[in-house]
């Protein structure tokens, strides 16, 4: 048996986690390839075209994998941090069955549905015995799993936080979800064109989850969503150490569309630029807007 | 004879077509709407009245279709208004009676139409802008320097056509500049355009409908030779483009006066009458609803535009 | 005790303001504006000051926030729900603190619900002495205004297209509406519906043997705020069809029947697709397995979890081949579009009637 696993939306927040669960599981699995201009085309060919682009690339992906494996990897999880989620992603099984219908595709998922800490261990649990897996087997690999994501993300919020007290260049916070900083079409163009410029690209993202959404409470008391709050904490907490935030979003993101702006509201003194990624023209002519921006920043603080 | 006239006024071009009762063409023009679609129809009439000279033709009964059928019914004293979608489907299901898709392109809206059994059972128009319509195509053609009318037999030369983005006006003619700065050849852009153009309207318009043949093309947009191999390429069938495809809707118009039954009088003559329309915004909500009268020689036939009865105008005075 | 400080405002929402303006000023002793009507400036107005491509009901809220502040209110409110509509609140508060406005939020998204503190402090926003007894009194009647409204609305939306003299429902129920905005208690809100339920029902209507059916569904704002789609069922009649609808109040609120929905729409959606996605879906089937001749979908621009429903819809009108029309409206969409489309749609649906 082999599972397919899309390289989109949810993977991005939990590759590690996946990729060893699955191993350690004795399972074989394959990952759909970085985001190229044909999975977007695909995507778009797939989806109602007001579709969020993250979403897109997810159906793209699965056209690329339906064929190659058994089963479609597509977990449901309506919470996350305690919060709530974007509502695609309690909408994405039923979504990717319907779009797919006639090909009569597989699908292989765990459904976290409610806010308890042991929700997704439950439901890894029940995908086990699905996949008839002995008991002892999944919570092993599952144990082990997790660490590794959480391994992984410690490192990587280290290292983070290390350039951030050393680095001497310009250092610019990308605010971006997981699944779009970490894209190759979308996130990545923008990560380069950030060094291009001789700035240090800082990845909200990558700051400890726990920390940060800790600190978005200070910033707003009802924002629903776990990811925002995650991102919104990350400038709460680093906004001295920054010299400008890139807000990148993707079209037509329902949570960005609102809290993009309410960052824009709340942080007033330090220079915000948005970037809104779409399916037809991509990070085309972000080019000359990341540099009036820098200029900007240059400028305040005397440099130019 | 007994004659029906079907009237189709689009923003960019206007149609007419006069048909006897076996739905033979009898006269039509197609002509520019210049954005003033009230001379556009007398034009228009006054080109049909030539045509039909000598040919013993009684109109007794007008159909109008388009963006501008109220005004122009109220005109022509129409028989019957009706909207662009019925009546394009009721044109080609009545020339190709096993008809099961439509796609239509005109100036500024496409739209896809399906057939079951001389039935409309689904319908789609764009939603979002002009995008990948004919205006879209025929400023691009003007950007490039080519005329509109040679665009389809350049596009058929290319062998490689580049990939364009076509989904916002704005962006189609960036990427445009783009792609031919950095060499792109020039048929290659063009066949890129008209393959822009169908990937637009499939994504778009056609999705999650049922296309399946037979299939017409129509609407100004089918002229064009590169859009219509573009459209085979795509859906993999043959598409059919009908000689009279850019008169269907008045065609279709015209068919539906007829079957309406119902006569009123109607004469070449009113392409010398005087015709006004005013426009005023009603002050009496925040609506500010946009309110048109029409007026025949200073007297006043219709009005429309209000969304309550505060805005009413009284017709007769 | 009667506060004389606060005005509150809840934003224009269908016809309930007399249920929100009940509860104000009979269960919490404030006084209460009801927001003029939408109009393009409303709209026009909540555009300006919104984010972009934030959903539209939102724009429309906004732009009913500004109106009633303008007009002397200064206690706003606003609920909470599975979407967006989470954040409307915060968003709008902080927007017009932005703009200069002084005024109370009283936002239900910050209610813990678990916790009678948290519910009583955010209820003295509305009043500081405001009496549990005469709130809880007041829910009663609050309930059944809003029940009656959707009772009369149903009735009128099945009824209004074959009325035999033109204009006489709107007339009857607005002359109805009038009245409830200025009801003093649940007795006389009974006496008013027994009176109106006959002059309604009473209305003569011609229907022919053979009726157009078409069933109504999308987002929660959408579908009914009758300004935000282009009063499409009031279109819909003038063509004399028969318009049905599930999504009110009574069916959400009152009576919720979440999970009864949930299973009608379990073949095609095994699962919660958040929001009102999965009644959007339930309703389709059940339009669907009644034989209805068309469907319409009507949604704000973007609006997530009714795009996820989409290519659900999309299956549904393949399997019992039943014509599904979709709207999805932001604030710049063309009226002239929209009645093209649904001259279209009827035409579309009489000849499928008659064939």
């Amino acid at each position: 048996m082999k599972v397919g696993i899309p390289r989109a939306l949810l993977y991005f927040k939990n590759e590690k986690f996946w990729t060893t669960l699955f191993k350690e599981m004795g399972i074989e699995y394959i990952l759909s390839p970085e985001t190229n201009k044909e999975i977007i085309n695909d995507g778009a060919n797939l989806a109602i075209d007001e579709t969020c682009l993250p979403t897109k690339i997810l159906l793209g992906s699965i056209n690329w994998l339906i064929d190659k494996c058994d089963y479609i990897f597509i977990p449901r999880i309506a919470y996350a941090h305690g919060q709530q989620m974007c509502t695609k992603f309690l909408a994405q099984t039923d979504l990717v069955y319907n779009t797919f219908r006639d090909r009569n595709p597989k699908l292989l998922f765990y459904d976290i549905d409610n806010k308890k800490v042991t929700a997704e261990r439950k439901a890894i649990l029940k995908m086990g015995k699905f996949l008839h897996i002995p008991k002892n087997h999944v919570k092993l690999a599952y144990i082990l799993a997790k660490q590794t994501q959480l391994y992984y993300e410690m490192f990587r919020c280290e290292s983070q936080e290390n350039v951030v007290k050393n680095s001497n260049k310009n250092k610019i916070l990308i605010v971006a979800h997981a699944y779009n900083i970490k894209d190759k079409y979308v996130g990545e163009p923008i990560i380069e064109a950030v060094k291009n410029l001789n700035c240090e690209p800082i990845i909200a993202e990558y700051f400890n989850a726990e920390q940060c959404i800790q600190a978005s409470r200070n910033v707003s008391k009802t924002l629903p969503w776990g990811y925002n709050r995650h991102l919104v904490g990350a400038i709460e907490m680093y906004k001295d150490n920054i010299d400008g935030i890139i807000l990148l979003t993707t079209f037509p993101c329902g949570p960005d569309s609102m809290v993009n702006d309410m960052i824009i509201r709340k942080y007033k003194n330090i220079p915000i630029i948005t970037l809104t990624v779409d399916t037809q023209d991509g990070t085309a002519g972000m080019q000359t807007r990341l540099e009036s921006f820098v200029d900007i920043i240059n400028f305040k603080k005397g440099n130019l | 004879m007994r004659g029906y006239l079907g009237i189709d006024i689009g923003s960019i071009s206007t149609k007419g077509v006069v048909i006897d009762e076996n739905n033979n063409i009898l006269a039509s023009e197609y002509l520019w709407t210049e954005g003033d679609p009230m001379n556009a129809v007398k034009r228009l009439l006054k080109v049909l009245e030539k045509q039909l000279q000598g040919k013993d033709v009684n109109i007794v009964s007008v159909g109008t279709t388009g963006s501008a059928r109220k005004l122009i019914g109220a005109m022509t004293n129409a028989s019957v208004v009706k909207n662009e979608i019925t009546a394009h489907a009721i044109g080609t299901t009545t020339l190709h009676p096993d008809v099961r898709t439509i796609f239509e392109i005109g100036g500024q809206d496409s739209k896809i139409i399906i057939i079951d059994n001389g039935f409309v059972v689904d319908y789609a128009m764009n939603t979002l802008c002009a995008a990948g319509t004919g205006s879209f195509l025929s400023s691009q053609a003007h950007r490039l320097g080519v005329s509109v009318e040679d665009f389809g037999e350049i596009a058929l030369t290319s062998k490689s056509p580049t990939n364009i983005a076509a989904r916002c006006t704005v962006f189609a003619e960036s990427d445009l500049v783009h792609k031919a700065q950095i060499g792109h050849k020039k048929e290659d852009i063009i066949a890129g355009l008209c393959k822009a153009v169908v990937t637009n309207y499939i994504n778009n318009i056609g999705k999650g409908k049922r296309i399946q043949s037979p299939i017409v093309f129509q609407g100004g947009v089918s002229k064009n030779v590169g859009v219509k191999k573009a459209f085979e390429d795509a859906v993999g069938a043959e598409v059919l483009v009908d000689p009279n495809g850019h008169l269907m809707g008045a065609f279709g118009v015209a068919v539906l006066a007829k079957k309406s039954g119902i006569e009123k009088p109607f004469s070449f003559d009113v392409a010398d009458i005087e015709f006004k329309t005013t426009g005023f915004e009603c002050p009496k909500c925040a609506n500010h609803c946009e309110i048109i009268c029409v007026f025949k020689d200073d007297v006043l036939i219709d009005s429309w535009g209000n969304k309550c009865d505060n805005g009413a105008v009284k017709i007769g005075q | 005790m009667i506060n004389n400080e606060n005005i509150a405002c809840f934003p224009q929402w269908a016809n309930y303001a007399c249920a929100f303006k009940y509860i104000c000023e009979k269960g919490f002793e404030t006084k209460y504006i009801i927001p003029p009507p939408i109009t393009k400036k409303t709209i026009e107005l909540g555009s300006k000051y919104s984010p972009d491509y934030v959903c539209a009901p939102f724009k429309y809220c906004l732009g009913c926030y500004i109106e009633a502040l303008e007009q002397g209110a200064n206690c706003l409110m606003q609920i909470y729900g599975g979407c967006r509509l989470n954040y409307y609140g915060e968003l709008a508060e902080v927007i017009l603190k932005d703009m200069g406005y002084q005024f109370k939020f009283f936002n239900m998204a910050d209610i813990n619900f678990k916790s009678i503190k948290s519910i009583v402090e955010h209820f003295k926003i509305i009043n500081p002495n405001f009496s549990l007894v005469k709130v809880a009194k007041s829910i009663p009647v609050m309930m059944n205004i809003i029940k009656t409204i959707d009772k009369f609305e149903d009735y009128i939306r099945l009824n209004v297209g074959f009325e035999v003299n033109e204009g006489e429902f709107e007339k009857t129920y607005n002359e109805f509406l009038q009245k409830l905005n200025n009801l003093k208690n649940g007795k006389q809100l009974k006496q008013l519906k027994k009176i109106y339920w006959k002059k309604l029902t009473n209305i003569k209507v011609n229907k022919p043997s053979k009726i157009i059916k078409v069933g109504m569904i999308g987002d929660y704002y959408t579908v009914q705020e009758p300004f935000s789609n282009y009063f499409m069922e009031k279109e819909l009649a003038k063509f004399g069809m028969e318009i049905h609808r599930y999504m009110n109040l009574t069916n959400t609120l009152i009576h919720n029947k979440g999970k009864e929905r949930k299973n009608v729409a379990k073949k095609y959606a095994k699962y919660n697709l958040g929001a009102t996605a999965n009644f959007t879906v339930a309703e389709a089937i059940d339009f669907a397995k009644n034989k209805f001749d068309g469907i319409i979908q009507v949604k704000s621009f973007g609006c997530t979890p009714e795009i996820d429903a989409m290519p659900i819809l999309q299956n549904v009108s393949k399997d019992f081949n039943i014509p599904i029309l979709h709207f999805s409206f932001d604030s710049q969409t063309s009226e002239t579009g929209v009645k093209t489309r649904l001259e279209a749609f009827y035409d579309m649906v009489e000849a499928r009637n008659k064939g």
